[in-house]
């Protein structure tokens, strides 16, 4: 099971799975950093020192990881921005969660959708479980480089 | 059960070992993402633009709802405006003129009705929408917090673009002073999308930190303006 879980041939489709949907998610971001900052603002949780850098920064980061991802390049490195990229998008959001701070995600656009709070919520959740999804496919990415570590290019 | 773990804290292990040879990519994906970060961000256009080290409040100052926000600590003296306008803005900014218009010494206000008076104890407060459209007719400066897009799309007439999130966004406050040269008593009335829209009162933030003492929030902001079927205007600022 493990091994086949491990395959080459899963691998390299979830490499490209995961890619793409960090290429996607990067570029509205890209196209609207003031838009994402506010986005980062709206959680509540950065310090406002960090909240313009990490607009400026995490689309980017986002790109390059999914780009590097979908290529075959530098795949182990990619995969594990992307667990911590994943990891930090669920904590800040189950926070959120938990403190019933409705927000809208930014994860895939910038601009603020005119919803109820019972809605934000309700994406909210699925947003988390979405995470928890792509996390597990960045640590197939992971484990099958620990399995068995491929000549990266 | 021994088995498992035996069979498996090795490969935890290995997992973790084979993560410490990529540090060096993974550190210089990141120095790639602030490189494309800074050049992309250097060549955007004004209202795509992000300071690096741009002003935003800490997020538990700005409440999600109040009716009226007093300062919970005391605050400097006002500072008065006029004199930040010697400070020219700039050009790359603020394409427009910093010295105003007309002439300079503005016309004196008109006595302001007591509802846009000063209140000692409360620098910002909200606007009902009839308040606003008296506010409005009174010809009070009105700043729209919202994106240059948006303002684009549609915004009340003579509103100024003062988009928060934006990197112009102090050259447009700076601009603002220059042709209109208001008081620090002088009633200002800020809006944004209403609702659950922040942008508002982060621009109201702002002016109370230079020195403004009278400002208001139009609570329901443009989409009520244009839900009333008052007059607005399109189009970039002039």
């Amino acid at each position: 099971m493990i091994r086949r879980l491990l395959h080459p041939w899963l691998t390299v489709r979830t490499q490209i799975a995961l890619g793409a949907v960090f290429v996607a998610a990067a570029l509205p971001k890209l196209a609207d950093p003031p838009g994402f900052a506010e986005a980062i603002w709206n959680y509540q949780l950065a310090p406002a020192w960090l909240i313009h850098p990490a607009a400026l920064t995490l689309p980017w980061l986002e790109l390059l990881c999914g780009l590097a991802l979908c290529l075959g390049v530098w795949t182990r490195a990619a995969a594990a921005w992307c667990a911590a990229l994943l990891l930090v998008f669920v904590t800040a959001l189950s926070i959120n969660l938990a403190r019933n701070h409705p927000v809208d995600c930014g994860c895939f656009h910038t601009q603020a959708a005119a919803r109820s709070a019972d809605e934000r919520v309700a994406d909210m959740r699925w947003a988390i479980l979405r995470d928890l999804g792509l996390l597990a496919l960045a640590a197939q990415i992971l484990a099958a480089g620990a399995a068995g570590p491929r000549k990266e290019a | 059960m021994l088995d498992w773990r035996q069979s498996r804290v090795p490969k935890v292990a290995a997992l973790i070992s084979s993560l410490t040879p990529d540090l060096s990519k993974v550190l210089s994906l990141l120095a790639a993402a602030l490189i494309c970060a800074g050049l992309a961000n250097g060549l955007a256009r004004p209202e795509r633009r992000l300071d690096w080290t741009g002003w935003a409040p800490p997020p538990a100052a700005a409440p999600a709802t109040a009716s009226a926000t007093a300062p919970a600590t005391p605050l400097p003296p006002p500072q008065p405006p006029a004199a930040r306008t010697q400070v020219p803005a700039p050009a790359a900014a603020a394409p427009a003129p910093a010295a105003p218009r007309k002439a300079p010494a503005p016309p004196p206000p008109a006595p302001a009705p007591s509802r846009f008076a000063p209140s000692a104890g409360e620098l910002i407060r909200e606007l009902s929408s009839e308040a606003a459209l008296e506010a409005f007719r009174l010809k009070l400066p009105f700043l729209d917090a919202r994106r240059s897009s948006d303002y684009e799309d549609g915004h009340l007439p003579g509103a100024w673009s003062v988009p928060i999130w934006e990197a112009a966004a102090p050259a447009r406050i700076t601009e603002f002073e220059a042709r209109a040269n208001p008081s620090p008593q002088s009633p200002i009335v800020i809006y944004c999308a209403g609702g659950d829209c922040e942008d508002s009162r982060l621009l109201a933030r702002k002016l109370v930190d230079l020195g403004y003492r009278n400002l208001f929030i139009y609570r329901d902001g443009f989409p009520d303006w244009v839900k009333q079927g008052r007059p607005q205007e399109r189009g970039p600022r002039p």
